[in-house]
């Protein structure tokens, strides 16, 4: 059964005195003397939360890879793990889970004690869509997503993230927020500082 | 006075006018953002100038180096003419617009109107129909679905509200006796009481028919930029584009806003107790008062429109003919019934 739901009519006396007017202009007013809620983007920037999906960059070899899966697959592709290095195996699982494969473009090179290392990891962000299933895939903790959202450029090669870009993206990352607890959006407190200077209050979720 | 010193006085006039219209139409656009901004609780434009103070300039320099594009259907006569016909007929209206009270400069007596006509309040509503023709021809020339149905619905509200708002000042100017602006104003100083206390609702339905007669919110549905990409206008660009908005949204406001400060709120009159007299807590100023009073006037009564236009949403073009023909033309015509037995207890 379909519920009928009306706005309760104006009475006769608040129609003549347009009370439903006045009523939005006090709103509207009130908020119109109060303090600003914006960042003023290019000279502020809010910091995306640590989960947030950017340009993709490769982890490199720290000390903190995930431990057996690391080690299992590098004996199992045959690679030289080198420190401050990307962690790539080249076991080109991120291109199979892509739903546009094409944007990958992977190579290894053989080194002369008979391993391997990554040579080429291409990504071409123009066929992106940035759904995240190639950093799923990922068995090593190599490839993520960061949290550089300012992806525009002025032509369409800076938007072909090479092995360089990659692991730079990747140090930087690992400077920067490697070490901060994975937390959702609201309970960010980074985050929740910020909406503070503005002087607005996000309630905080129980997770538990 | 000899006739070079009138033309002189006249030509000082037209520039003084004419300055005042583009030059305050143009930075209206900048309170106008700040204001719907602030509402809105965001800033509004802040980087071009001190809080943004001379973005009317950057916007004026980006519109005007802009590509000239003429639609290839459109018809290249009327498509330039309706950006004339907007604009002349709402700058005339500031024609018959008495800005202050007499003054004597130089040893001359100056009014500060332009053409002091006896039938000063009708020029004003002719202007103010034949803007109806800049919209309707932009419609029509730009040979595009969307500005066609724009310019059919600001037609149809123009000429519903032409009526209305013609019959709601009738009120004042059968309480004044005359149809000229000066002598309307002059009357109400001679009579002590501004005609919005004799008239509340002729006074609603003027208002009323302001909004609608400019487009601004709630009868902004010629714009409807969600369903007609901002109606009319869509097919114009550069200067072209930016005139229509700056006549139909700040000069139309301010030319109909001095037009119902004359009639309404005294003109130049200070502070008034109705029968009783005027305080002036601007006596300082000498007969520059008055042009003061005229400018806060002007100013309270466009920050109300923006007020306005900033928190309501809009009617549809049903509703807005029912209110012109059902509510508001029966109002007026009440008005000036009752009207009929207050103007003779009058004196003046």
């Amino acid at each position: 059964m379909i519920k009928k739901v009306f706005e309760k009519p104006l009475n006769f006396l608040e129609t003549i005195l347009f009370l439903d007017f006045i009523k939005g202009m006090s709103i509207t007013i009130k908020q119109a003397f109060t303090k600003t809620i914006t960042t003023h983007y290019p000279y502020e920037k809010l910091t995306p939360p640590k989960r947030f999906r950017g340009f993709f960059g490769h982890k490199t070899v720290n000390g903190l890879e995930p431990q057996p899966a690391f080690d299992e697959w590098v004996e199992r592709m045959k690679i030289e793990p080198r420190p401050g290095q990307s962690r790539c195996v080249v076991c080109y699982l991120c291109k199979k889970a892509c739903p546009v494969p094409d944007l990958f473009e992977i190579d290894g090179k053989k080194l002369e004690n008979g391993k391997k290392v990554v040579s080429v990891f291409n990504m071409n962000l123009m066929l992106c869509t940035f759904c995240g299933l190639c950093v799923d895939a990922c068995p090593v903790d190599c490839l993520f997503q960061s949290d550089i959202h300012e992806t525009a450029s002025f032509s369409r090669k800076d938007a072909i993230l090479n092995l360089e870009k990659l692991e730079a993206i990747g140090k930087s990352w690992q400077d920067r927020r490697e070490h901060e607890p994975d937390r959702i959006w609201i309970d960010d407190d980074a985050r929740q500082a910020l909406w503070r200077e503005n002087k607005l209050n996000l309630k905080k979720v129980d997770n538990a | 006075m000899s006739i070079v010193a009138l033309g002189i006085i006249i030509a000082i006039k037209v520039v003084i006018i004419l300055a005042i219209i583009l030059g305050i139409g143009a930075y209206l656009t900048l309170v106008e953002r700040k204001v719907a901004a602030h509402i809105q609780r965001r800033p509004g434009p802040m980087v071009v100038g001190w809080h943004g103070l001379l973005q009317p300039l950057a916007d004026g320099i980006k519109l005007l180096t802009k590509e000239d594009i003429l639609p290839s259907s459109a018809n290249q006569v009327l498509y330039n003419l309706a950006i004339i016909m907007a604009l002349v007929p709402a700058s005339l209206v500031f024609a018959v617009v008495p800005f202050g009270p007499e003054i004597h400069v130089f040893g001359y007596d100056i009014k500060p109107i332009l053409t002091d006509v006896n039938i000063g309040i009708i020029m004003a509503f002719a202007f103010g129909s034949l803007a109806v023709y800049g919209v309707a021809l932009s419609g029509w020339a730009s040979n595009s679905k969307y500005a066609l149905i724009g310019a059919l619905r600001k037609a149809g509200i123009i000429i519903s509200y032409e009526v209305v708002i013609t019959f709601a000042a009738l009120g004042p100017i059968m309480l004044a006796k005359s149809l000229s602006t000066y002598d309307i104003v002059m009357a109400q100083i001679h009579q002590k009481v501004w005609y919005i206390f004799l008239q509340p609702i002729s006074f609603v339905v003027f208002v009323f028919a302001l909004l609608a007669e400019t487009g601004r919110v709630p009868f902004d549905i010629q714009e409807a930029e969600a369903e007609l990409v901002t109606g009319f206008t869509v097919e114009y660009g550069g200067m072209k584009f930016g005139l229509f908005p700056l006549v139909e949204w700040y000069v139309e406001v301010l030319s109909l806003s001095s037009i119902l400060t004359v009639l309404y709120l005294g003109g130049w009159s200070p502070i008034n107790i109705p029968f009783v007299g005027f305080i002036d807590p601007l006596f300082f100023l000498g007969p520059w008062s008055g042009f003061i009073w005229f400018i806060i006037k002007v100013t309270i009564l466009f920050l109300l429109v923006l007020w306005l236009h900033w928190t309501l949403p809009r009617y549809r073009i049903d509703q807005i003919t029912t209110i012109a023909w059902k509510v508001m033309l029966p109002l007026a015509l009440f008005n000036i019934l009752i009207t009929t037995f207050i103007a003779p207890l009058l004196r003046g």
